[in-house]
């Protein structure tokens, strides 16, 4: 019987598969019925990861630490429950009943390729902004009227293959959920789009392919690593058992010498990456072996020993074995961050690679843009939490100030851009840019010591960031594409006087775009806040040009209100307010902004604990 | 329920602070219900009867009588909480029960009890009451209810199913005349979400919080200034105002963040714990950057280091002395001083000081009751508030650069009040006249009196201001003084409550302004006798009074004595209704008493005064005991100077605009250079224009033009030529090359064999060749 948290991640992940393979079996004819059909699946899925985020947030309130103070406790930390289980497995220790929302089984074994998934706050609370706006976007969906049931069963894939790529834990999974992402993309840009559509999709696809490219490379590089000293000592055995079989010339105790061990797992790569950071930092000596399975620093353990390497490891020839191998030397460590980097900033999307963005905004139908805003950008920064920063920290610290400048390139450079634009959607595209700047500049603020809970703000703000553009950009598209369905076009100085003519309409827009202009009390203030926060204390030279960057905001945002919604326009004066369904999906994000800006606590209380477990990871790296 | 209160009272505030903020978020949904049913108000049914239910087609009257009503329980409340303060104020460790915090987010784990608190670790919510935010929430309530009131009868229009707006024809004239729905309801949901914020705003505890009501006060000014948005001069008004705000609101930003990294935290008496503790009677300890912190010595250059202090409170056991505590870390100074002029950049955009007084004339587009509640009493006041309230924030260097903003903001905006023919505008100088006063005061160390000020003003700036509006609506939406005259006939209650706020605002003795205003210039005296160099920060408002004096006395003999300028308006003029009429009454009786004490020719004993001293800070006092000295051995000479001046002022004003013995259009001719500049109020926007906004706009076009090259037409394919001038041109041309490339190599791929058979040929030579040379080269070698 497998475990519970197995068939809970699983269903979560390709129940929306499920009901694309569904859809096949309706008569063509009954159009009305696969929407239904849609949204009970998205809704399905969004119930799912919701009793998901019940689960863990149970686990997380369960387990105390040595203080007795839950939710903290080094024990629930991502890391941990992956070590833990990773060792149960090779000790073949039955984890029917396991709470601890890690599974992993083998998938491809000859690669060492597991089929595993798993969450904490990072990657949870993003998974919900998926299933959420997955849900409204379908809902917003209802005015397609082409091939609707390749386009509904095309976005319940694309959603499946975003939930996998949050929940995998395996690289090489993670990988393929990302590639299989990429497709349903191109073809609802390529087929449901507007007058350039197939351009824009070929830039869509070939600016990410690119990407992914160096990714797949960082891959096979980091898989050629032998992390046998990172990985539970049994499973070694196991595999020089395996080699003594396939080699009888050799001696069991030769074969427990020459194996190795690789692997696509993130927290064993991480911890390799940890361990050559400290090696090419000149802290060797803090380098140690842990007495349990899985243990983790506490935030303040700046000084003392990095226990990375698995129990009954030997410490010396540990460090020989790691030494010798090309993982260890600085020009592999920039190379793997950089490829990782690049691969999932242009998803981000990062300044100079952001010109596929606009364009696949422009020419995507609304609901498109709303995921493409919503959901697909975060994949860039995951990627950043979850692989390239903890598997290169070495490199990403050398490079934090250049990462950092990056970010704030990216919102400079995206607002007055955006000031520049005359088209409404494409005006929204570049304050996306600018925006998720905010995420990369919160990840690099990288301060270490008794300053690390800066760094532990910025963090914070980079995944809040990511939340709150997930909200307010998808809000925004769709505000977009209400106006659009009314006035047939874009252009920002036709428009005008849309406040009398609908007032439920703009006073939603108003919650929304202050939202995103980062008003306080609304989601947008939030994650800018502590980004900026974390920013001046790593270096203020990155954090003015980030604060000026809010005067810029204002002026577009206020710009483009003005000119859409004050004044008097003789062609917008009939327009019919907002319809019940076009209110069904914009009222659930400005009550979404308005809460997540007052309270932010109702998802920082489980997010946050991870982020903290993160940064005291990383932060403890460099004293 | 009562226990609640009594465990730490302060909650009276905290309530006090949430019922408008419950007004708003009753109005929000009832109008957002309502707008969502009204597409289906002629079907019947449910939706259409809820829309019916919520007053139809006409706006809903009960909304607004609800936010009065809970403005008036928050005013209640408030002067019942301040009578409750000072009774307790006079107790032992009254301070903890008038405060509380929570925190908002943290990050790591919570500290346990035995553990240090980490610096930065948790944003807080909190409040603290003193006497400088007791009286200042009872004015803001006060003050506050009187304008909700006044504006139940200044807005009546808006109650209509149909308003004209004939400023729209004028401004954008279309075929037919500009028609709207009524929009009584959506102006008091403005009003209660700003009445929250800047409650909020007056009893946080921290710079975070203080940020927060900062930012949603700015929002709430920038729906009102809008509030007639059809018109194209308003809307810009109000961005204009929400975006040169923002400019402030950045330089608080950073102030914020110096403080977050430097000091640890945002509460801004831990803030003050930090730099000058209890024990260093508030001044500020400098040392050597890198000497240990025992050998400090104070020193004074640049360079050096400012010395922290823990930021928990002391523990005292009873009988010991108070020991000075030991430094804990030290910061930059010239840190310290970028953080006191970041906040003070917040500070100068909210109150529209020089340079960012530009927006507050604009937003007299507002309707005058949010002219007369926000851009005079209550939110462009925030921003002297913070500098009361972070004062010891502010490094010596700070306070200098204030006192001289201050002394420049009243002066120009007083020359320009002279020459403006709105009402409203000569009004909205005032103010920013007036608020100058107010940071001067605080920057020479007239603490008190820059505060006293901030109460007298608001309420008799708030009584000009409706003044202002009952005399625009009696004369039916004219705005021009030129055009007026003559009004005291019909209109004596408006005539003479504003006669009372003109005689209060030049300082007339016994009329409140008189007690603050002689203050300030009895500092800035005392200031400038200790530092002789500063003497302008003397000389700039004792003219000021006299420019006041002018001003104020111009606008009311030009609105209500003489002959009518313009028979229609005359005709038309009529007094207000009895809802407006009254709030004049009551606040023409504040703004005479306010700050009356006993004897009451005496302005050093003002009772109000007596109590904001008794929450003036260490740092106002001790570094400033010669200047205070001195402030009150001149005392009654600057009353004098300050009162002649003012004098000169109002006799030449009612010479040129009541007995007519001086023509002003003669003086007009004879200094038109003058004049002009004046007019143009000192090319101000001119020079911002032209150096900011169009270089910005005009970057950001150029920056849109260098990214992507605007895509016209239906062409939906890999463009063909190469476009090499913009970012996305370049990252194409990658394409566009591997494109080329390939097309130019599949013309190699002919499909005829011989062709083929000859390259064959050909390499096989070639390859041949190069294995002989190699060959014969390794031989040759051996």
């Amino acid at each position: 019987m497998p475990e519970t948290d197995l068939i809970w991640m699983t269903a979560l992940v390709f129940l929306p598969a499920a009901f694309a393979a569904g859809l096949l079996l309706f008569p063509a004819r009954w159009v009305e019925a696969m929407r239904w059909w849609a949204l009970f699946g998205t809704a399905g899925t969004l119930s799912l990861s919701l009793c998901v985020v019940v689960g863990y947030y149970a686990m997380l309130d369960t387990r105390v630490d040595a203080g007795g103070q839950p939710r903290y406790a080094a024990l629930s930390r991502l890391e941990a429950r992956a070590d833990q289980a990773a060792s149960d497995a090779a000790r073949g220790i039955p984890r029917y009943l396991a709470d601890d929302w890690v599974t992993r089984r083998p998938w491809v074994d000859r690669f060492d390729i597991d089929y595993a998934l798993g969450v904490d706050g990072i990657s949870l609370s993003l998974a919900v902004l998926t299933t959420l706006v997955t849900f409204l976007a379908v809902v917003a969906s209802w005015k397609i009227d082409t091939s609707v049931r390749g386009y509904l069963a095309l976005i319940l894939l694309l959603e499946t293959g975003v939930l996998g790529a949050f929940l995998a834990l395996d690289f090489f999974l993670f990988y393929v959920f990302y590639e299989v992402m990429l497709l349903p993309m191109y073809v609802l840009i390529g087929l449901w789009g507007g007058g350039r559509r197939r351009l824009a999709a070929l830039k869509f696809v070939l600016y990410t392919l690119l990407g992914s490219v160096g990714i797949l490379v960082a891959l096979i590089g980091l898989y050629s690593a032998d992390v046998r000293d990172f990985v539970d000592q049994e499973e070694v055995k196991r595999q020089a058992a395996i080699l003594h079989r396939a080699n009888p010339s050799l001696t069991e105790a030769d074969a427990l010498q020459k194996v190795e061990v690789h692997s696509f797992d993130f927290v064993t790569l991480g911890k390799a990456g940890r361990a050559v950071m400290l090696v090419l930092s000149g802290q060797e000596s803090r380098l140690a072996v842990r007495a349990k399975p899985a243990e983790e620093p506490l935030p303040g353990d700046d000084t003392g020993p990095v226990k990375l390497f698995a129990p009954g490891a030997n410490r010396e020839e540990a460090i020989a074995r790691l030494k010798a191998q090309p993982i260890c030397t600085p020009a592999f460590q920039y190379l793997m961050f950089g490829l990782l980097f690049v691969g999932f900033a242009v998803k981000v999307p990062i300044v100079p690679l952001h010109s596929w963005l606009p364009d696949a905004h422009v020419e995507a139908p609304t609901p498109v843009s709303m995921i493409l805003a919503g959901v697909l950008l975060k994949l860039g920064g995951y990627g950043l939490i979850r692989v390239a920063f903890p598997i290169c920290p070495w490199a990403a610290s050398e490079l934090a100030w250049y990462v950092g400048l990056v970010g704030v390139v990216g919102i400079v450079y995206g607002a007055l851009v955006a000031m520049g634009q005359t088209d409404f959607k494409k005006l929204l595209a570049y304050s996306s840019v600018s925006h998720m700047g905010f995420v990369v500049l919160g990840l690099a603020a990288w301060s270490a010591g008794s300053r690390a809970q800066y760094w532990a703000w910025g963090v914070n703000g980079a995944l809040f960031q990511m939340l709150a553009h997930g909200i307010t950009a998808s809000a925004l598209f769709f505000v977009v594409g209400v106006i659009y369905d009314r006035a047939h076009h874009r252009d920002l100085n036709r428009f005008g006087g849309l406040y009398e003519p609908m007032p439920l309409y703009s006073g939603l827009s108003a919650v929304l775009f202050f939202a995103s202009m980062g008003l306080p009390g609304l989601c947008g203030f939030v994650g800018e806040l502590w980004v900026m926060m974390a920013a001046w204390n790593f270096s203020p030279a990155l954090a003015v040009p980030a604060v000026l960057s809010v005067i810029l905001t204002a002026g577009y945002l206020l710009w483009a209100w003005q000119r859409v919604y004050f004044g008097t326009n003789p062609e917008t004066r009939s327009f019919p307010e907002l319809s019940a369904r076009e209110a069904a999906v914009l009222v659930p994000f400005a009550v979404l902004a308005i809460l997540l800006g007052v309270w932010p606590n109702v998802v920082m209380s489980w997010t946050e604990p991870s982020v903290t477990g993160w940064v005291a990871n990383l932060a403890a790296l460099r004293p | 329920m009562l226990d609640w209160f009594e465990a730490a009272p302060g909650r009276l505030y905290v309530v006090a602070t949430l019922l408008p903020l419950g007004a708003f978020a009753l109005l929000l949904v009832a109008g957002a219900v309502k707008n969502l049913c009204r597409p289906a108000r002629q079907e019947g049914g449910r939706a259409s009867s809820v829309y019916w239910l919520l007053g139809g087609d006409h706006p809903l009257r009960a909304g607004a009588y609800l936010a009065t009503a809970l403005m008036a329980v928050s005013a209640a409340l408030a002067v019942g909480g301040l009578v409750w303060f000072l009774r307790d104020a006079d107790q032992s460790g009254h301070a903890a029960r008038w405060a509380e915090r929570v925190e908002w987010v943290r990050v790591g784990p919570p500290a346990g009890p035995h553990d240090a608190p980490r610096p930065a670790a948790a944003l807080e919510l909190g409040y603290r009451i003193d006497h400088l935010s007791a009286i200042l929430f009872a004015m803001v309530t006060v003050v506050g209810t009187l304008i909700f009131v006044f504006s139940l009868g200044y807005m009546a229009d808006e109650a209509g199913q149909r308003v004209e707006d004939h400023e729209v024809d004028r401004q954008t004239p279309r075929p037919g005349h500009f028609a709207r729905r009524g929009r009584y309801g959506r102006f008091f949901l403005y009003l209660s979400l700003f009445a929250f914020s800047m409650l909020n705003l007056l009893i946080a505890d921290n710079l975070f919080q203080v940020f927060v009501g900062w930012e949603l006060v700015g929002v709430c000014s920038f729906f009102l200034v809008g509030f007639f948005y059809e018109r194209p001069s308003a809307a810009r008004a109000a961005n204009k105002a929400f975006i040169v705000n923002r400019v402030g609101d950045a330089g608080f930003l950073v102030g914020i963040f110096v403080a977050w990294s430097a000091l640890g935290t945002l509460n801004i008496e831990e803030l003050t714990r930090r730099v000058r503790p209890e024990a260093n009677a508030g001044t500020l300890t400098r040392a050597d950057p890198g000497s240990p912190a025992e050998s400090a010595r104070p020193i004074d250059r640049p360079g050096s280091d400012l010395l922290l202090y823990p930021a928990a409170a002391p523990a005292h056991r009873p009988g010991e002395p108070a020991r000075p505590p030991e430094p804990d870390g030290s910061m930059p100074y010239t840190l310290f001083v970028l953080m006191g002029l970041g906040i003070f950049l917040g500070c100068v955009g909210k109150s529209a000081q020089i340079p960012l007084h530009t927006w507050l004339p604009d937003a007299m587009e507002g309707p005058t009751p949010v002219s007369a509640l926000i851009h005079a009493a209550t939110m462009v006041a925030a921003g002297v508030y913070l500098v009361g309230r972070a004062f010891p924030l502010f490094a010596p260097e700070v306070l200098l650069v204030i006192a001289y903003t201050g002394a420049a903001t009243l002066f120009v905006s007083a020359t320009i009040a002279l020459v403006q023919t709105d009402i409203k505008r000569v009004l909205a100088y005032s103010t920013c006249s007036q608020l100058g006063y107010m940071m001067l005061a605080l920057g020479v160390g007239g603490w008190v009196a820059g505060l006293l000020h901030l109460v007298t003003h608001a309420f008799f700036k708030a009584l000009l201001f409706l003044g202002s509006g009952s005399v625009i609506h009696g004369c039916h939406h004219e705005q021009d003084l030129r055009k007026m005259g003559g009004l005291f006939g019909p209109m004596k209650v408006t005539a003479l409550t504003m006669l009372v706020g003109v005689l209060a605002i030049s300082g007339a003795p016994f009329f409140s302004g008189w007690y603050s205003k002689d203050q300030i210039i009895a500092s800035a005296l005392g200031y400038g006798l200790v530092h002789k160099e500063h003497v302008l920060l003397f000389l700039l408002p004792l003219v000021g009074a006299g420019l006041t004096g002018f001003y104020m006395f111009r606008l009311w003999f030009l609105a209500f004595a003489g002959r009518p300028r313009d028979e229609h308006v005359h005709h038309h003029a009529h007094e207000s209704p009895r809802v407006m009429t009254l709030p004049l009454v009551v606040l023409a009786v504040f703004s005479v008493g306010v700050a009356w004490g006993s004897p009451p020719w005496d302005a050093d004993a003002s009772y109000l005064g007596h109590l904001l001293h008794d929450s003036e800070p260490a740092a106002a006092d001790v570094p400033f005991a010669e200047e205070h000295h001195e402030a009150h051995e001149v005392h009654l000479v600057a009353g004098v100077a300050a009162l002649v001046v003012a004098l000169l002022g109002a006799g030449l004003a009612a010479a040129m605009y009541w007995r007519s013995v001086i023509d002003p259009a003669a003086i007009r001719n004879h200094v038109g250079g003058v004049y002009a500049f004046l007019r143009r109020k000192w090319y101000f926007d001119e020079v911002y224009d032209a150096a900011v906004v169009n270089p910005t706009v005009g970057l950001a076009f150029a920056a849109a033009a260098a990214d992507k090259r605007p895509t016209d037409g239906p062409a939906d394919a890999p463009p063909r030529r190469f476009d090499l001038l913009t970012l996305d041109g370049l990252l194409t041309a990658v394409g566009q090359l591997a494109d080329t490339a390939g097309r130019g190599l599949r013309t190699v791929q002919t499909g005829r064999l011989r062709g083929y058979v000859v390259a064959l040929a050909l390499t096989v030579v070639l390859l041949l060749g190069m294995l002989w040379g190699l060959t014969s080269q390794a031989s040759g070698g051996r």
